[in-house]
């Protein structure tokens, strides 16, 4: 048991943070909201020449193989600098999966081009129920001549507008769990977008897909085998963006505590008043706790554990208390951070896209339920007692 | 970056928790728990069972080797403190955790050559005279006085909500020795024998059922070779020991005891009704709290993590001590929701749920939200001293 960053870990930590706080003025962050990219294509650069898209990667496809925690630092840094950037569609979602399930050939062809920022992918899952288990999905893959024929729509599809390829997740049979990922290129005949405009610009599009063919060699994984594959991309997601929230709610509170000491009203800093250092203390709790939740999840991803537990955990936690904290943060700031020049909203904005990214918090407790009632002492983890039963 | 015990850890822990079964067994419980304790055990067993720790070694576990420690780093003292929390044995008190840590820090070495050894083998109990009927959250309004008289202080004053007292060897006292002194100057800690001349103990009846007292001091001598640390310097010793209990009372066992209680009663039917751990909303509840209980869980041992680095986390420790205590009242309250019409019902009545245990909890546990830093006091001093916001 070891609680902490090690030296290394708060060196990353510190650089992240550093990069992510002057990496985008305020102002370019609003505009990059109103593009059809959403990010800054500079600094998607600058993040590849540093390691950071492809940090977990195998060297051998560029990457720097760091662990689960180090890519929840860099996104918590990214969170608390509001960074837009492509790594989840691109790496978490697409790049992850294309190592976990795709053939070599596959990787080779795509994995090398995403660590040098060079090639951007995406996921696409969902669609237009906002389901997120394999029952939910109707889009179909069927054979087609030698290759294979997509049709459906898909939607929550992240910066499918500036992505090469996407990943679609269909349906390959009538089995619930009979579901096929198959690599589409952006401008194959059949793909149309449109933009789902959503909070904090989250880059967010449906996709059809109409009569849409491809190659066999574009099918990633075995034929109708590859809901796990589409499963653990939901739990990395979860992981990751409760880091995200971390870090939005990090900066939430920075700004809070630096405005309390500031503003003076009734002749006295308002962080001296108990009602508004109550609140402080809360929000800090509340941060606490998720990051430490957070820490968890991406720590038992990395060894290799299922995870779900610690996943929905820390996806819950979050989605529930940073929300709240960047609330809480508009209500001690008051009037002046519902000005957009104030940097505030961007985060309030932030944190209501992130907590409904891959499962909110209702969506995580359910998962938990489902775990709690198929084995309870399972789920206590490796410390359960045996449950107290004498008093039956 | 580890959130799980290592090897030689759990392998502690599993003695820990054999040791505990051990001595803890449900007869041990059917004779000597007392809810008319503070603690809920009695007296003469608290007092056996801490002798007990002290033989199994537990005690003095992490202290330094050079006062007959066992050198075990502040993992092995957490393990200690969650699985007793969990087990809810007698003797996890001011007397193990932060008065022989606070004797070794500020002690000179006469005290602590005839104190710790007695500590170590569990011979000896303590009450805290910090608070005050006029110092509680405001402790440095302390009144209670200690006057120089030769090689003695004679000490008179009164200190209130005084946990354990009647069953305690020595105080450990705050008092005023500058008698011009104003706030957290001029303070003195010392430790007195509770059986000197013109000490008495008054009786106050809890409403959670136990009854808590009060200490009078009536010019008790005391030796000035009994005075902790330097003359009028003694807000610096109350204040290292205060950090030192709030990482001990920041324990996770409680709430996973409570939460495994809970699990196990939900998963139960009464007389064929439906069990309610199969209502979608019980559920719901029940993974909120273990959400909670896991935050817990993990702030507890990011602490001792911390205190195992070399690191001095100071608001963290109130933080910690917040969240445990708030998870524990949150346990109180969900528990008797998902009780129902079986809530109010007292340990011994007719259809009484869990021995009556959550009910009696539900007023025990509102001291929680004042005591050794109450919930609005700890907000304070993490927003103070933790997040700089001015005073």
């Amino acid at each position: 048991m070891d609680i902490a960053l090690d030296d290394d870990q708060v060196m990353l930590k510190e650089t992240a943070v550093s990069f992510a706080q002057q990496a985008l003025p305020a102002a370019r962050i609003r505009e990059l909201e109103t593009t059809e990219q959403g990010f800054d294509a500079g600094v998607w650069k600058e993040m590849a020449q540093m390691g950071w898209v492809a940090a977990g990667f195998p060297e051998a496809y560029g990457g720097a193989e760091t662990g689960w925690l180090e890519l929840a630092l860099i996104v918590e840094a990214l969170g608390q600098g509001a960074i837009p950037s492509p790594l989840f569609s691109t790496v978490v979602e697409a790049g992850f999966t294309l190592l976990d399930a795709g053939a070599d050939r596959q990787k080779e062809d795509w994995l090398p081009r995403i660590a040098a920022g060079e090639a951007l992918m995406t996921v696409a899952l969902m669609e237009a129920n906002g389901g997120l288990r394999a029952q939910d999905i109707s889009a179909r893959i069927a054979r087609s001549g030698n290759g294979f024929r997509i049709d459906g729509t898909k939607a929550f599809v992240r910066d499918a507008g500036a992505a090469d390829a996407i990943i679609c997740v269909a349906r390959s049979g009538d089995g619930a769990q009979d579901i096929t990922l198959a690599i589409v290129p952006k401008d194959a005949p059949g793909v149309s977008l449109r933009r789902m405009a959503a909070a904090g610009g989250e880059s967010l599009w449906e996709v059809s897909f109409k009569g849409v063919e491809v190659n066999a060699d574009a099918i990633v994984g075995e034929m109708g085998a590859a809901w796990p594959a589409a499963a653990r991309l939901l739990l990395r997601g979860a992981a990751l963006k409760s880091a995200e929230l971390v870090g939005i709610g990090q900066t939430s509170l920075d700004l809070t505590l630096s405005y309390a000491k500031e503003r003076v009203q009734f002749g006295k800093p308002i962080g001296s008043f108990q009602g508004v250092q109550h609140h402080a203390a809360e929000m800090y709790r509340d941060l606490e706790v998720s990051r430490l939740l957070s820490w968890q999840a991406s720590s038992a991803l990395g060894e290799g554990l299922s995870g779900e537990r610690e996943v929905a955990m820390a996806k819950a936690k979050a989605s529930q208390c940073i929300p709240a904290l960047t609330r809480t943060a508009h209500q001690i700031h008051g009037a002046v951070a519902y000005y957009r020049d104030y940097p505030l909203e961007l985060y309030y904005h932030r944190a209501l896209a992130a907590q409904a990214a891959y499962g909110d918090a209702a969506y995580h407790r359910r998962t938990l339920a489902r775990l709690l009632t198929a084995d309870p002492h399972a789920f206590r983890g490796n410390d359960a007692h045996e449950l107290p039963v004498h008093y039956f | 970056m580890n959130f799980n015990l290592n090897r030689e850890e759990a392998a502690f822990r599993d003695e820990v928790r054999t040791f505990l079964r051990r001595e803890l067994t449900p007869e041990v419980f059917a004779k000597h728990r007392d809810t008319g304790e503070q603690g809920m055990w009695t007296p003469e067993f608290t007092k056996a069972f801490r002798r007990k720790l002290g033989a199994a070694g537990y005690l003095g576990m992490g202290w330094p080797k050079e006062y007959g420690g066992g050198g075990r780093s502040r993992i092995y003292q957490a393990i200690l403190w969650d699985e007793m929390e969990y087990h809810r044995a007698p003797g996890l008190d001011r007397s193990m955790t932060y008065i022989p840590n606070a004797v070794m820090t500020f002690g000179s070495d006469a005290q602590k050559a005839a104190l710790l050894p007695k500590i170590n083998r569990g011979e000896i109990s303590w009450f805290v005279g910090y608070s005050e009927p006029e110092a509680g959250s405001d402790l440095a309004n302390l009144k209670t006085r200690a006057l120089a008289d030769g090689d003695d202080f004679i000490i008179s004053g009164q200190k209130a909500f005084s946990s354990d007292a009647h069953m305690a060897d020595y105080a450990w006292l705050a008092a005023r020795t500058d008698p011009n002194s104003q706030r957290h100057r001029g303070i003195t800690m010392f430790m007195v024998d509770m059986k000197s001349p013109g000490v008495s103990i008054a009786k106050h009846p809890t409403l959670a059922g136990w009854t808590h007292h009060s200490v009078h001091f009536d010019n008790v001598r005391v030796p000035k070779s009994m005075m902790v640390g330097e003359l009028d310097q003694g807000w610096k010793v109350l204040m290292g020991a205060i950090d030192f209990e709030r990482a001990a009372l920041a324990s996770p066992g409680l709430v996973n005891y409570q939460f495994d209680r809970l699990l196990a009663w939900s998963a139960q039917s009464r007389d064929g009704s439906d069990r309610p751990i199969d209502d979608a909303v019980v559920q719901d509840e029940l993974v909120r709290l273990a959400i909670e209980a896991e935050g817990t869980r993990i702030m507890s041992y990011w602490l001792a993590s911390l205190h195992a680095r070399g690191q001095h986390p100071q608001h963290e420790t109130s933080l910690a001590l917040l969240v445990k205590r708030e998870t524990a009242r949150l346990f109180d309250e969900k528990g008797m929701e998902l009780l129902g019409p079986y809530a109010p019902l007292r340990t011994g009545a007719p259809h009484a749920q869990l021995d009556g245990e959550v009910e009696i909890e539900y007023r025990d546990h509102l001291y929680f939200q004042f005591a050794a830093g109450g919930f609005d006091i700890t907000r304070n001093v993490v927003a103070t001293r933790g997040l700089g916001l001015p005073r």
